[in-house]
């Protein structure tokens, strides 16, 4: 199926069969492989048994159905990252969305201080599991715990109703408005030149100590960068213009690529998924480091839960419930996200999303039966841990390290 | 002139008798083997000179001057480094990332303290070349790596600081045979450095090719010391043993 080349590694840890060393290769930061190559099959699939799968209009409405999922999962990803879980972000967001969405329709405050009060409400719940996670609660208990209390909760800040209809306010615009096309292209052309500017910074400051470096390494990611956001744009405005949740999704993940990987904090965020007592001999704020974390994944539900209540015209009280967590969870693994910590990237909360996302667009599209997207996206999960146990191991069978 | 000097050092634990006025001397490029029984007091030597543990009496002095070891950080700040037998890596960080855990160059707050990696990484051949220390490439999570490779990152992570006193902890132990000599030649090359090394070792035949001095401690006191050259294995296994006591010399 998939074919990935491999560089020798010149360590005795070398593996000797061709399937050992590609995946030593996936392992070492090309986990994304797997995953496109796994995209690539459910599109060839769903597209053989009907052509509207890929058109113009289906991608787009595909794109507006995994926002909220992406989103969330960006959130959990941080989470995991560090080596915990959480349960209760899906709860949380429509919680999030009914103080928001409240506070805007109902008491008729401006749209940004309603955001602004959703972020913050999200942010301080999740400042509280952390807290109870740091004295020494297990996460999976704390947010469990969590998600029940939300679920009381959410009926407390709902009016008496229980439902706030956002129709035709404000606060349906965040899902509803479309960029105009230039504009589109604006975006999409500044977001490349400021990517390619910073690598090619970085190129210069690598030539500066004398380090081995290549123009190659500007080129090549600017090309697949401009790549995917001119191709996004071209695709996504054919209808309408650019949807507004895509580029909220775009920013979260440009700010959340540059913080993982660019800044100290990202350095530490892996370290302590990697090795929790390595991390804190190091002199990393390891409590911390997971405090920060849960904030995140606070504010990321927050923004998922108004996205998806402006998509849905409304808030009520299963708001968040359904498969929502588990999808969530579910993207930043099948994306690459290791379980068990330290191992992982932004990208895979879209990746992951995007796979959950396009087997139930499929199977609506074709007319299939529920239960087929169930049977779908089970074996998928359970196929993208295994896939995570094995890169994690070095070795496609148990009990053999290579 | 004496790099570290340990005074009469001694230290309880409730009623047991971890060390009893223990002296200890390294010079500069001078490799010192600590070797001892389980429960002789080398590991509560090494914590105490590596700031983890305070002795109740008896006195440290880093280069002539007293210094107190509160903190491993007021330890790193004397210029003792130690190098723990599990090397506190963290495998999914490759090798600068994990050369500068903890004390990353970065930039501004307004950066959001993006890390200077093309400093880093600099300064990490250079270290590495320093200790002959061999990578393929810098940017391999060292879970790759082999166990002398880990074990040259790590020692060439206490050097980052540029410390006067290098501490290892069984640094062979878990190592196969060609790798062993590596990490002997490591060792060699801190020597060379001028720095002074303690070594702590279970193995006597590593104990022979890298010690310039052999400290023996038993049940909590130092009971022999052997110049290089100066001593048989069986003094080495006697005086661990106590089979013949008092042979301090």
């Amino acid at each position: 199926m998939s074919i990935v080349t491999s560089r020798t590694t010149g360590t005795t840890a070398t593996p000797r069969t061709s399937a050992g060393r590609a995946i030593e290769t996936v392992a070492r930061g090309h986990r994304s492989i797997p995953v496109v190559i796994t995209l690539a099959i459910i599109w060839a699939v769903f597209y053989s048994q009907s052509s509207a799968y890929l058109s113009f209009t289906n991608i787009t409405n595909l794109t507006l159905q995994i926002a909220t999922t992406a989103i969330l999962a960006l959130g959990v990803v941080f989470v995991l990252l560090v080596g915990e879980i959480d349960l209760s972000s899906a709860v949380l967001s429509g919680v999030c969305a009914a103080i928001s969405a409240g506070l805007v329709v109902n008491s008729g405050l401006p749209l940004a201080i309603g955001i602004l009060a959703g972020i913050v409400s999200g942010m301080a719940f999740t400042f509280i599991e952390a807290l109870v996670i740091m004295f020494g609660v297990p996460s999976l208990i704390a947010t469990l715990g969590g998600m029940v209390i939300l679920q009381g909760l959410i009926l407390v800040v709902l009016p008496e109703e229980f439902t706030v209809s956002i129709a035709g306010t404000s606060f349906a615009k965040i899902a509803s408005t479309a960029i105009p096309v230039g504009t589109s292209y604006l975006l999409a052309a500044v977001a490349t030149l400021a990517f390619t500017a910073y690598r090619f910074y970085q190129h210069r400051e690598r030539v500066s100590t004398g380090s081995l470096t290549s123009m190659a390494t500007v080129f090549v990611p600017a090309i697949l960068l401009a790549g995917v956001l001119f191709g996004g744009v071209y695709v996504l405005t054919q209808r309408r213009g650019l949807p507004m949740p895509v580029l909220i999704v775009a920013v979260m993940l440009l700010i959340g690529w540059y913080v993982t990987t660019q800044t100290r904090y990202g350095t530490h965020l892996y370290a302590v998924g990697g090795d929790r007592e390595a991390a804190q001999r190091a002199g990393i704020p390891v409590r911390r480091m997971v405090l920060y974390s849960f904030l995140i994944l606070g504010a990321c539900a927050a923004i998922a839960g108004m996205v998806e209540a402006s998509r849905q015209l409304g808030v009520s009280a299963t708001s968040g419930a359904g498969p929502l967590m588990l999808n969530a969870i579910a993207a930043a693994v099948v994306g690459g996200t290791s379980l068990f910590g330290g191992r992982g990237s932004v990208w895979s909360a879209v990746l992951g999303a995007l796979v959950i996302g396009s087997i139930s667009n499929g199977v609506q599209l074709l007319g299939l039966s529920t239960e087929v997207q169930y049977f779908a996206t089970g074996s998928v999960l359970i196929i993208a841990v295994a896939v995570d146990v094995v890169l994690t191991r070095g070795s496609l069978l148990p009990g053999r390290r290579s | 002139m004496a790099l570290l000097e340990l005074t009469k050092i001694s230290k309880n634990f409730g009623g047991l008798r971890a060390l009893h006025e223990v002296d200890l001397t390294v010079h500069e490029g001078e490799v010192v083997a600590l070797i001892g029984d389980n429960g002789a007091g080398k590991s509560t030597l090494v914590k105490i000179v590596s700031g983890v543990e305070s002795p109740d009496t008896g006195e440290i002095r880093v280069r002539g001057e007293h210094a107190r070891l509160v903190s491993p950080r007021a330890a790193a700040e004397a210029g003792i480094r130690t190098v723990f037998q599990d090397l506190s890596l963290c495998d999914n960080l490759d090798a600068v990332q994990n050369l500068f855990l903890g004390q990353e160059h970065h930039g501004s707050i307004w950066s959001g303290r993006r890390i200077r990696r093309h400093v880093m990484e600099e300064r990490a051949q250079r270290v590495l070349e320093s200790l002959s220390v061999k990578l393929r490439s810098l940017n391999t999570p060292v879970v790759a790596l082999s166990g002398g490779q880990r074990q040259g990152i790590a020692i060439c992570r206490a050097l980052i600081s540029d410390p006067a006193v290098v501490i290892l902890d069984e640094p062979t132990a878990a190592l196969g045979v060609s790798q062993r000599g590596e990490v002997l030649d490591l060792i060699h090359r801190l020597r060379d450095q001028g720095r002074g090394v303690i070594v702590i070792s279970h193995d006597m035949k590593d104990v022979r090719q890298v010690a310039d001095r052999v400290v023996a401690l038993r049940l909590g006191a130092k009971v022999a010391e052997f110049r290089r050259d100066e001593y048989t294995m069986s003094d080495l296994v006697s005086a661990m043993t106590g089979a013949h006591e008092g042979v301090d010399r």
